[in-house]
């Protein structure tokens, strides 16, 4: 008997789960979803998360009272896309956005969430009561531009990312935020001296887009609600109207609650809104807050600062770039050459990349980072964005780790005969269950699943014999 | 020969010379601005140089003579002379048959010292794209013959009706031909039928070619690059101004109604009156039956009803020319162009926008355009877009006044 | 981790609108063009709704001048400092911010339209209003935007005109050249008629492929709208829509504006002509006698097959 450890593929599952508002808002109760509805803004952003078709379907049955038959709805679509229709509507029951419904015929058929429909309504036309962020009616004595806010999301989200890092040049950020480091479990204690260091997550985390980022730290946040007092469908709801907002105006504070002020000042701190002082009265939001609703469909290059990587195809990578966080974020898995003011190289190497694979980074994330970060030149004479080689390479050095296949199974040796050895053998390889045999040592491997099928057959057979 | 070479020099040759001594900083000591208009008033010296409204041969034959000899093995041209070429080539049959929608195309391959039509004078674009992939794929041997292609090619245009017009474009890789006669008795021939013969080079100059190219009409050019080859295959798409010797007439052509198995009101009369058939272009494909088309939708001739499934064609039964009219259409565009917009100074812009494609004028904008007939002012973008691609005024068709 | 992988593939939707106070559904109920304009607001909307990326602009037409209704030009700006602009009204119901400022804008720049209109009047009796000017119009604002978009994005482009007006020969020439180039930037056209089957605009749909309706009944506008022509393009292949329609493309001839089956074509300018005429009216070429013409050609096709 042989029986392999368990090690299927350890680092594939470590590579953590960044969710998007789908997978989110699966997890929350029907009841916690119906309050969230009850915000035209959240229908809105739920909506653009749904399937494409799933899309159509709604807007097809918005303004329509009655249920649709399902028959009639699974007709919309072309049949050799039934597939597709069965994932649309798991998905659209499963956020319930609609619910099944009987028709008077007895036919089963759907009618959409009254809640969902009446707010998705009252967003594409109107009425009901207002938002609760207002735009400001008097003007900014000291009004900020696009760029400005721009450059101050992605001063204060950097400064995050820097404090990951640990480079220690810009100022340090709050308890509640290293807090929430921890929680994430992006960082952890140094068993040494307590002090907070990253963590194989946490480098995933960096090499992913800030879009991608911007989710999964509010994502975190929000498990955490409770312990600052807030209210999750509260924040949620603010959260989704600020991602409906429009970048470069400011909006006011008056009205919001005590609760929602203290959110705003966590907000803040990340670089989701712009306050020039906290009692202002008044905030912008900036492009990283409009970015959450839209999550993954947001355009590459657009908040990211336009690309600064080139990579050739003798290895190099240029990184274009004068801020520290860009040319450490390359240095995870390059090893670094030269640094100009503007300018860095490096060179991807067996052992760079097999250092970077050791800490936890995947192959496809590296690529992907590498991808995303590409400097535009290399973006207008794509595809491919990157060199081929460089890319089966990268994947080649992480196969190289994974040379073992580990399958649970089940060892059979100490036959008494050639014959014998055979005919179990051959049993097992007609049912597919054999792993490994050997002829000469009389041995095989079964699977796990095959084995009480085998041995079942070897008693029958040993009787028979008898 | 030096003075001949003047009209032929590349375009950026010539328009980005001494483009340094042109550069000047601005107050700010930028380029921008300098750098802008010079990209500006490269763009728009093509328009200018379109020729102005003349008769031009709509009706184009063109057969296209296509070196297969061992020359076409070179590898300056990546992969082989032979595959850029071929690439190259379907690139320009589509935009050939997009442009020229009544035109034909034929094409005549030469290697081993003699000459084979590989595609008879046809006006199916998919046909000869199909042709030239299994040309790149055929062998490259011995030399080619240009006089032995080029009496092929006349043999074959020589009976077209007096308005055709009849061209000949050479894609050349070797710098020798292997002749049986004297060529020059053939170029005065082809002189005489007004076949018009342009040569494209893909190694050197060779006189022979700039004689043949000169003596009827064409335009002769040796490549530098793929990209220049490109361009001077595009070149020929524009139809050239008519030949002298070419004649104008009315040419009788069929509009074929689309005849579809429902399209009567009745179902019971619709189906006798459209059975079952099969097109008149599929018939001679044996080898591929299941591309036959038996069915009731096609083109139905009016003269004598063959039916097609596609077109244009000429009718198999009764040679009439069997078009739509979009095909027709298509070509109007060479014929009415837009004329081309006044450069304006920005500064006499009162706009604050492009009338076309509501952009607003920034300081980079030097000059804005504006249209003679309708005083609209339009961007550089839109300036090129209409007269490149859209061949309609905005200003004019969306304002009554200038109906 | 794959979110890459999927493009992201952003519309961008023009919508054409005749404004043509006489066409026909107007004349007995002027108060329908409110409904046909609702409708399409509320189109734009829903098509800006779908994704976060899209985009939509509106260009009307009349029988007198075709000009933009909405474009990004009158995108919500934030302009520091002068937001007592009639922009900077606090939103006062549920309706998402930039919903709201389309419907205004569109209906502000509607009313100045129309205003014109009434200030240009004019005889017209045919009901023809320029769309072929607004599709131009629309097609370098499409170019643009083209342009414009990063390296990487993907943009696809569509119009969508809604017409209550019968005619399009006059501008013949413009309609082809603007489906011509729609065809060549991959740009489908749509059609929405409210009243005739046009000819003209359904061989423009079938050329881009495109999609053309003549709605039975406007009351239903809304729906026809939302069902047919907000699926972008690549979707549409998965959904049930109604077959495209079959498109005659008979050619009229140039003289007599007739339908023809067959006719002669002048060789050097390709009009259309239903007999024979010596000389060419579009090019003022003299043609040849078709006595002599005719035999001749025969024979040497009979010539060509041998």
């Amino acid at each position: 008997m042989a029986e392999a450890g368990k090690v299927a593929k350890q680092p594939q599952s470590r590579t953590f789960q960044c969710k998007n508002l789908h997978d989110y808002l699966k997890t929350l109760p029907g009841s916690t979803l119906d309050k969230l509805y009850n915000h035209p803004t959240t229908c809105l952003a739920v909506y653009r998360e749904l399937p494409e078709i799933g899309r159509h379907y709604v807007i097809r049955i918005l303004f329509v009272e009655q249920p649709v038959p399902q028959a009639v709805v699974a007709s919309w679509l072309a049949q050799e896309h039934s597939k597709e229709h069965t994932e649309v509507i798991k998905v659209l029951s499963e956020l319930r956005v609609w619910q099944e419904a009987a028709i008077p015929g007895g036919l089963p058929g759907w009618i959409l969430n009254p809640i969902f429909k009446k707010n998705c309504r009252m967003a594409l036309l109107g009425g009901g009561k207002a938002n609760c962020i207002h735009s400001q009616l008097d003007a900014d004595s000291k009004p900020r531009d696009i760029p400005f806010l721009d450059q101050y999301a992605t001063e204060r989200w950097e400064c995050v990312l820097h404090y990951m890092v640990g480079s220690q040049q810009q100022e340090g950020i709050s308890a509640d935020a290293v807090r929430l480091l921890l929680h994430a479990r992006l960082m952890k204690r140094d068993e040494d001296d307590g002090s907070p260091v990253i963590t194989r997550e946490g480098f995933q985390f960096l090499l992913m887009d800030t879009a991608q980022q911007v989710w999964h730290f509010i994502l975190q946040y929000l498990d955490t609600v409770h312990e600052h007092n807030l209210d999750l469908v509260e924040c949620l709801t603010f959260l989704f109207q600020l991602s409906f907002s429009t970048l470069g105006k400011d909006y006011t504070t008056q009205g919001m609650s005590e609760a929602m002020l203290k959110f705003l000042q966590h907000l803040r701190e990340f670089g989701l809104v712009y306050q020039r002082k906290r009692k202002g009265g008044r905030f912008y939001p900036t492009r990283l807050a409009l970015n959450i609703a839209a999550g993954r469909t947001s355009a590459p290059g657009d908040m990211e600062h336009l690309g600064y990587i080139v990579v050739e195809t003798n290895y190099r990578v240029y990184a274009y770039t004068d801020s520290n966080l860009q040319v450490a974020l390359v240095a995870l898995f390059c090893e670094m050459m030269y640094r100009f003011p503007n300018l860095s190289v490096g060179i991807l190497t067996r052992d760079s990349v097999r250092q970077a694979l050791r800490s936890g980074i995947t192959a496809e994330q590296m690529i992907n980072f590498l991808r995303l970060h590409a400097h535009p030149r290399m973006i207008a004479q794509a595809p491919p964005v990157l060199p081929p080689t460089v890319v089966d390479q990268i994947k080649l050095w992480e196969n190289e780790r994974d040379r073992f296949n580990f399958s649970e199974g089940v060892l059979y040796s100490q036959f008494l005969s050639q014959q014998d050895f055979q005919v179990l053998r051959d049993h097992a390889q007609e049912k597919g269950v054999l792993i490994w045999q050997n002829e000469r040592t009389r041995t095989m491997v079964v699977t796990k699943g095959g084995h009480d099928d085998v041995k079942r057959f070897w008693k029958r057979y040993n009787r028979g014999n008898d | 020969m030096a003075d001949e070479e003047d009209g032929n020099e590349y375009r950026w040759e010539t328009g980005y010379e001494k483009t340094w001594e042109a550069i000047k900083e601005d107050d700010d000591g930028m380029l921008e601005a300098s750098v802008a208009e010079i990209i500006q008033r490269a763009k728009r010296k093509r328009q200018a140089e379109r020729r102005p409204n003349t008769r031009l041969g709509m009706m184009r034959h063109l057969y296209i003579i296509l070196d297969s000899s061992e020359a076409m093995t070179d590898q300056d041209l990546k992969p082989t002379r032979q595959l850029c070429t071929a690439k190259l080539l379907e690139g320009f049959v589509e935009e050939y048959f997009d442009q020229n929608p009544i035109s034909q195309m034929g094409i005549i391959v030469t290697r081993n010292k003699r000459a084979e039509l590989v595609c008879e004078l046809a006006g199916n674009g998919r046909k000869h794209v199909d042709i030239i992939k299994q040309i790149s794929q055929g062998p490259c041997a011995g030399e080619p013959s240009l006089q032995n292609s080029l009496e092929l090619a006349l043999s074959s245009l020589r009976l077209l009706p007096g308005h055709a017009s009849r061209e000949v474009l050479v894609v050349m890789g070797s710098l020798t031909t292997c002749d049986p006669h004297d060529i020059n008795v053939t170029i005065q021939k082809l002189k005489a039928e007004g076949v018009r013969c342009s040569v494209i080079g893909l190694a050197a100059e060779v006189k022979v070619c700039r004689q043949l190219s000169k003596e009827t009409g064409g335009l002769y050019s040796v490549i530098l690059d793929d990209c220049h080859f490109r361009d001077l295959l595009l070149q020929q798409v524009e139809p050239p101004p008519a030949a002298r010797t070419q004649d104008c007439s009315l040419v009788r052509m069929g509009f074929p109604h689309h005849s579809n198995g429902t399209e009567s009101s009745d179902a019971s009369s619709a189906s006798s009156n459209n059975p079952m058939s099969f097109c008149m272009c599929h018939l001679d494909v044996e080898s591929k039956v299941d591309s036959t088309k038996l069915g009731a939708a096609g083109h139905l001739c009016p003269q004598c009803g063959s039916k097609y499934c596609e077109l244009p064609v000429e009718c198999r039964a009764c040679g009439l020319t069997l078009v739509s009219a979009p095909h027709l259409a298509r070509s109007y565009h060479h014929l009415f162009p837009v004329d081309n917009f006044l450069e304006i100074d920005a500064k006499e812009n009162q706009q604050p926008r492009c009338f076309g494609c509501r952009r607003k004028f920034v300081e980079l904008d030097k000059h804005a355009y504006k249209c003679g007939a309708c005083s609209q002012i339009f961007c550089l973008d839109c300036d090129i877009f209409v007269h490149d691609t859209l061949h309609s005024c905005p200003g004019c068709t969306s304002s009554a006044k200038n109906h | 981790m794959a979110a890459m992988a999927d493009e992201v593939e952003t519309s961008l939707l023009v919508i054409v609108v005749d404004l043509h106070t006489r066409q026909r559904y107007l004349r007995d109920q002027p108060s329908l063009l409110m409904h046909v304009l609702d409708s399409v607001i509320t189109l734009a909307n829903m098509h800006l709704m779908l994704k976060t990326k899209n985009k939509v602009a509106i260009v009307g037409c009349n029988a007198s001048n075709s000009e933009f209704l909405f474009c990004d030009a009158d995108a919500i700006q934030p302009q520091p400092g002068q937001s007592g602009q009639s922009t900077a009204v606090r939103q006062s119901d549920g309706q998402y911010e930039i919903f709201a400022h389309l419907e205004t804008t569109v209906k502000q720049n509607i009313k100045d339209f129309m205003q014109d209109e009434q200030s240009t009047f004019f005889e017209d009796k045919d009901c023809e209003s320029l769309i072929a000017g607004a599709l131009t119009l629309a097609l370098c604002y499409i170019n643009r935007i083209n342009k414009e978009k990063s390296a990487g994005e993907n943009l696809n482009s569509r119009l969508l005109i809604l017409t209550g007006c019968a005619g399009g020969a006059s501008q013949h020439m413009a309609y082809m050249n603007v489906f011509f180039t729609a065809q060549k930037q991959n740009i489908v056209m749509d059609v929405c008629s409210l009243e005739y089957e046009l000819g003209l605009l359904q061989q423009g749909c079938d050329i881009t492929g495109g999609l053309f309706l003549k709605i039975p009944q406007l009351q239903g506008l809304l729906q026809y709208l939302l069902w047919v022509f907000l699926p972008e393009p690549p979707i549409r292949k998965k959904l049930v829509l109604p077959p495209p329609a079959r498109v005659d493309y008979r050619a009229a001839c140039f003289c007599h504006r007739t339908l023809i089956d067959i006719g002669f074509v002048c060789s050097i300018c390709l009009s259309i002509f239903c007999k024979f005429s010596p000389i060419c009216t579009t090019c003022n070429t003299v043609f040849k006698p078709p006595g002599s013409l005719l035999p001749k050609k025969k024979k040497k096709q009979i010539k060509n097959v041998c």
